[in-house]
């Protein structure tokens, strides 16, 4: 092969690796502009009402529903040992927190952008506000929760996974998008429970 | 400028795209992960 023909070939490539890097992290907010016309934030907000089905029938999985992010996604459990492989999946349960039927706090953990996924589970968490209301289904019932409190803090502030005496949910994530340094996290406080 | 500096530079140029791309991929882990 020519010599100028491999540099066109190298040209290509670095034009599409650069491109990805500049434009993957901003493909997901097309998507979620699409969905939102389509009225799934009304949809998942329904789901959240106490008796309501996420299942037409039998075991329904545990999952956490936030309409202010159009999310509805399984939690997974998984050992720390495994946890890159459990974020690359999904949402994760930290081990060392509580579950939802237990009280206490439970802290559940996503990835908000990576470039093999540019759509983390958590990629819309900054859309959440104080007040929004969210829910879990735990072992086939549902917790309704209401954000408290949206911080912004360090990574090495491992408070946030704390235990606390009242239930609680903890969600966290990384800010900002682009070149993340800090952790978002957001805090929600049990409402209903059956 | 000769074919074979082109050559030279844009493999560089490619190569450091790549190591962008996994840096930048690495930090979501470590953020997230750090204790």
């Amino acid at each position: 092969m020519k010599l100028s023909r491999v540099n066109n070939l190298l040209l290509v490539l670095i034009i599409l690796i650069d491109g990805y890097i500049v434009v993957a992290p901003l493909l997901p907010n097309l998507f979620f502009n699409i969905q939102q016309h389509q009225g799934k934030r009304q949809a998942l907000q329904k789901l959240i009402q106490p008796g309501s089905k996420t299942a037409p029938s039998g075991p329904q999985p545990n999952q956490v529903i936030i309409p202010s992010m159009l999310l509805d996604q399984p939690v997974l459990e998984g050992t720390v040992a495994n946890q890159y492989k459990t974020l690359d999946k999904g949402i994760w349960r930290w081990p060392g927190s509580s579950t939802p039927d237990k009280g206490g706090n439970t802290v559940l953990i996503g990835h908000r952008f990576t470039y093999t996924n540019p759509r983390g589970v958590f990629y819309f968490l900054n859309k959440v506000k104080v007040g929004d209301e969210l829910g879990i289904v735990w072992n086939n019932k549902k917790y309704e929760y209401k954000v408290a409190t949206v911080n912004e803090v360090s990574p090495k502030d491992t408070t946030i996974e704390d235990a606390t005496a009242q239930p609680e949910l903890t969600l966290f994530t990384c800010t900002p998008l682009w070149l993340p340094k800090d952790r978002l996290v957001v805090v929600a406080d049990l409402e209903a429970h059956p | 400028m000769s074919e074979k500096t082109k050559f030279w530079i844009l493999l560089v140029l490619l190569i450091l795209s790549v190591i962008l791309l996994i840096v930048l991929q690495s930090n979501a882990n470590k953020v997230l992960l750090s204790r």
